[in-house]
């Protein structure tokens, strides 16, 4: 197989993602991202010289809350308390892990 | 192609009012939500279930179903039958292209060259392509050196006609050494393609380790178990740990205890900065197993006169 058959991936462990890609890869409208950032349902998002930076857990978390008001019609703030309760049992099971215990 | 069955893989009957579908899917979408599902199939049932939910919570396309499915049963061989291409516009129901993408051959047999690509067909006229997503297994290991995985995809494409097909694609990925779990890694431009004169979507990749029977990942941290012996832990010594980036020589500290833990800078998965590994001691005793080692351990147990579940013993 040539050199040139293989893909090189980035990786965007320290990369911030912007308010476009995060909705590009949800997918969701730029415009409900927007609106739950005015709602501060994205506590850990910054805006940094009015540009928005999102983290890898700020994607999995739009796309949780995402679901959530698309399966169960939830409204926002609850899809978010949600999503805060599933990113609270992801770092107790983190734990877990660290300890062998899962 | 064998014929899906809707209404049986959300539990209702044919003539289910709306709202009885509905109540269905959400009971079902709890049960199978990927976050706190049990079930060992959940991924593949929540597929299913979000199928079912997107033709039969649309009234065009549940309607359309009924009239092609008439007199089939689940698993019947099915074909549509001639003139089924009609232009027809399906909505989404919030679902994107990538996500029909993910449904079975029967779904984009019936739906996915007649319109029901709509929401995609919008995203390529607002321009840049749609993102592909698409999870990588790695072996821990592979997080050290770096490695080559094939990647399959089910990428929705237009044809020239204007029908919308799916076909596979298998890429090679060449993953950069350093990856974490959670980590997503972008390849640019290998989502779907772009309206003309907009560029096309990235594919993310997001990382996944396999447990590992020795080691286990935190971030970039490596932890692990050594086994050491009594007189290694009680008197100290330097002994061999194999790590993913090779073997290293470990001091033991004299008086180490079991469960005690020694981290090692740097040795964790590579990156920026690299993770360490975290060895966690377990004080391994030789079973008294001849004479000979019945009578030490008799000798320990007078000299030491060591009473464990007494502190300060």
């Amino acid at each position: 197989m040539r050199d040139d058959d293989f893909l090189e991936g980035q990786l965007l462990e320290d990369a911030w993602l912007t308010l476009e890609q995060v909705a590009a890869a949800c997918p969701v409208e730029p415009e409900w991202l927007l609106a739950h950032l005015d709602e501060g349902l994205f506590p850990q998002a910054r805006s940094v010289a009015g540009v928005w930076r999102f983290s890898g857990a700020g994607l999995v978390r739009a796309r949780r809350m995402r679901l959530l008001e698309r399966d169960f019609d939830a409204v926002p703030e609850m899809a978010a308390l949600v999503a805060d309760l599933l990113e609270e049992m992801d770092g107790l099971r983190a734990r877990l892990r660290r300890a062998g215990l899962e | 192609m064998q014929f899906k069955d809707y209404y049986q893989t959300l539990g209702v009957a044919r003539g289910a009012s709306a709202e009885d579908i509905k109540k269905a899917f959400r009971r079902l979408a709890r049960k199978y939500h990927p976050d706190v599902s049990k079930e060992k199939d959940a991924e593949a049932r929540m597929k299913e279930v979000n199928e079912a939910w997107n033709v039969l919570s649309d009234p065009e396309k549940r309607a359309a179903y009924d009239r092609l499915g008439a007199g089939f049963q689940s698993g019947q061989e099915f074909r549509p039958p001639p003139g089924w291409d009609a232009p027809f516009e399906f909505s989404s129901r919030g679902f994107s292209p990538g996500e029909e993408a993910d449904f079975s051959d029967f779904f984009s047999e019936i739906f996915g060259r007649m319109g029901g690509m709509r929401g995609g067909a919008r995203a390529r006229a607002a321009g840049r392509g749609e993102d592909h997503r698409a999870r990588v297994l790695l072996d821990v290991e592979d997080a050290f050196g770096g490695v080559t995985r094939q990647v399959s995809l089910r990428v929705p494409a237009a044809e020239a006609s204007g029908r919308v097909s799916f076909r596979d694609r298998t890429l090679n990925v060449r993953i950069p050494k350093g990856v974490a779990a959670g980590q997503v890694i972008r390849l640019a431009g290998q989502g779907a393609p772009g309206a003309a004169g907009h560029p096309a979507g990235d594919l993310l990749l997001e990382v996944e380790f396999r447990p590992h029977p020795r080691f286990r990942v935190d971030g970039r941290d490596l932890l692990l178990t050594v086994p050491v012996a009594p007189w290694e832990a009680a008197l100290g010594a330097v002994v061999p740990v194999h790590l993913p980036g090779g073997e290293v020589r470990v001091r033991v500290p004299e008086g180490a205890q079991s469960g005690g833990q020694l981290r090692l800078r740097g040795k964790g998965i590579p990156g920026e900065p690299p993770g360490d590994a975290i060895i966690e001691l377990r004080v391994v005793q030789p079973p008294a197993d001849t004479p000979r080692r019945r009578s030490l351990y008799e000798t320990m147990a007078r000299e030491f006169a060591f009473d464990p579940r007494k502190a300060g013993s």
